[in-house]
């Protein structure tokens, strides 16, 4: 599964595609930290406490948000809440597609079980997308620093806890990509499949919740259901909701397997 | 221990029965050939045996376990017809990732490659894409990858398709050579080409078993298959012309200017002789004279 999953890694920095996506990845980035990142920082630093971004929104959220020692990091845990569940969606969507459709699956499974393939492709497209987090997280602690370098032990901490909580956030998304992408013949059909069942469940579950009060537990069906409460939390607290991600992930690799399992390659 | 022993195995598609109710046992040894018009199940007996299909019911077992299943890795290895390399990665790279797969640690991986891409003669390729690669040359990494390791049971779909006539030869001579160290199972329209490697044939048809033909025994077996050049005489006239020959049973007639003499052997063991010389005489001169029957007239004809 290791062998497999480091194979994955490869693919992200010996392919074209690959060295593209991350230079996409990087300027993409380069132009959030740049702007709404730096910017933001700059204007939450400048709030006194109970100013005017307080008095505006009044929210528990923004006020959390404030409550953190390292503003770019704040930023950057919203601006990443949001924006790499998108990413991940992305560069997780062709997991197995393609192979299937070339063939390739086939030479690989005289060689490896069915199981090997779909989990070690699992973990190595978590290998990147920690990659991709951690290469994020670095950049933006290196401007704090460049701002304030006494900053460098709170900036850590709170990078760690990013870190974590990402990796929890994004395990759902990509979990989901596995299962649609051994449905899937192209990364564009695995795409369209998940677009597919993100709306139908969000209306059913939407609908059912509304109907049935008592199954609001529905609302927490879809992958980032969580996301809401997570900007509440702050610190190591925010672990507190890591059971609804691992859950989701768990039936949806669950769903994934029975495919791959059962599937003519 | 049989190679391969399944047992009543049905495949469906949906409402299309692909295979229907194959039984069917084979011993390592010389090559075996899997033949049969389009459609007959061929490609889907050879993705049942590689795991690649599960069966909607019935058994396979290969060298005792079921197909597909894990002890098989590394002991069976195919070339399937339309599998690819990945477009993305040099071939070398990919062909490691299988050798590490199958248990080749370290630099062992990377030797390993090089020893099955100097088997098939494409040494020069480890670091090129398969893009970049022709047909055949696709067709013989594909090979490489089958002979990685020290597999005993190697399938082969379709492996000639498409190539021209010295890739076939290339080809050829590489199962020949292969077919010492593993059985070879070969699916193929390319009934020349089986017949110059195989020694058995399993014959499939509209998903049925038909028979498996030992394909030496059945062609020495009173039969002689003479090629005609092109003559002004009637095929009518030739068949009956050859059926007055002593000893000649049957004369059928297959193939353009291709006859098939059907004869009892014991008592005429000379028919060949005889035959030559009614050739000269009636002045019909013959391209080719086959002692036995071709691999297409024994199982189609």
């Amino acid at each position: 599964m290791f062998i497999i999953a480091r194979y994955e890694l490869s693919r992200l920095i010996m392919t074209r595609r690959g060295l593209l996506s991350l230079l996409a990845f990087s300027l993409v980035w380069f132009l959030i930290l740049r702007y709404p990142i730096y910017s933001a920082a700059q204007f939450f630093m400048a709030d006194a406490p109970g100013g005017i971004i307080v008095s505006f929104f009044n929210s528990t959220i923004i006020n959390n948000l404030l409550s953190w020692q390292v503003p770019e990091l704040a930023v950057l845990w919203v601006i990443a809440l949001y924006l790499f569940p998108v990413f991940c969606v992305v560069l997780t969507a062709d997991q197995t597609a393609s192979d299937r459709a070339r063939g390739t699956l086939r030479l690989l499974s005289l060689r490896a079980g069915r199981d090997t393939i779909f989990f070690g492709r699992f973990l190595g497209q978590l290998l990147i997308l920690l990659m991709l987090t951690l290469l994020a997280l670095l950049s933006a602690v290196a401007l704090v620093l460049m701002r304030d370098s006494t900053l460098l032990q709170p900036s850590l901490h709170l990078s760690a806890i990013i870190l974590v909580n990402m990796m929890l956030v994004l395990l759902p998304y990509t979990a989901l990509m596995a299962w649609v992408s051994s449905m899937a013949r192209s990364a564009r059909q695995a795409t369209m499949y998940a677009v597919i069942i993100w709306i139908v469940c969000s209306m059913l579950t939407g609908w059912l919740s509304r109907q049935f009060p008592g199954l609001s537990i529905l609302d927490m069906v879809l992958p980032g259901a969580q996301v809401q409460s997570l900007l509440q939390l702050s610190g190591w607290n925010t672990l507190s909701l890591a059971a609804i991600p691992v859950i989701q992930t768990i039936v949806l690799l669950f769903l994934g397997r029975v495919i791959m399992q059962r599937s003519d390659w | 221990m049989s190679l391969i022993q399944c047992t009543n195995i049905t495949k469906r598609y949906g409402s299309t029965l692909a295979l229907d109710n194959v039984s069917l046992t084979l011993e390592a040894g010389a090559p075996i050939a899997l033949i049969g018009p389009n459609g007959a199940g061929k490609t889907t007996l050879f993705s049942l045996l590689c795991g690649f299909l599960r069966a909607s019911s019935g058994d396979a077992l290969i060298m005792g376990h079921q197909a597909g299943s894990k002890a098989l890795h590394g002991r069976l290895a195919a070339l399937p017809q339309d599998a690819n390399l990945d477009p993305r990665f040099s071939i070398g790279h990919q062909l490691e990732l299988f050798a590490k797969l199958q248990g080749f640690i370290g630099s062992k991986a990377g030797n390993e490659v090089k020893r099955v891409l100097q088997q098939v003669d494409l040494s020069n390729t480890y670091d090129m894409k398969p893009e970049a690669l022709s047909h055949g040359m696709r067709k013989r990494i594909l090979l490489a990858q089958a002979l990685m390791g020290s597999p005993e049971l190697i399938l082969l779909d379709e492996p000639t398709a498409g190539l021209d006539p010295p890739n076939v030869k290339v080809m050829r001579s590489l199962i020949n050579d292969a077919s010492k160290n593993a059985t070879f199972i070969i699916s193929s329209h390319n009934l020349d080409e089986l017949e110059k490697v195989c020694q058995s044939v399993v014959h499939l048809d509209k998903g049925h078993l038909k028979g498996v033909v030992d394909i030496h025994q059945a062609r020495n077996s009173g039969y002689l298959t003479v090629v005609m050049a092109e003559l002004k005489t009637t095929d009518q006239d030739i068949r009956e012309s050859l059926l007055s020959l002593p000893g000649v049973t049957a004369v059928s007639f297959n193939a353009p200017n291709r006859f098939v003499l059907e004869y009892d052997s014991k008592q005429h063991s000379n028919l060949d002789m005889l035959l030559m010389q009614h050739l000269s005489e009636k002045g019909w001169p013959y391209r080719q004279l086959v002692n036995g029957r071709t691999l297409e007239d024994q199982v189609y004809f």
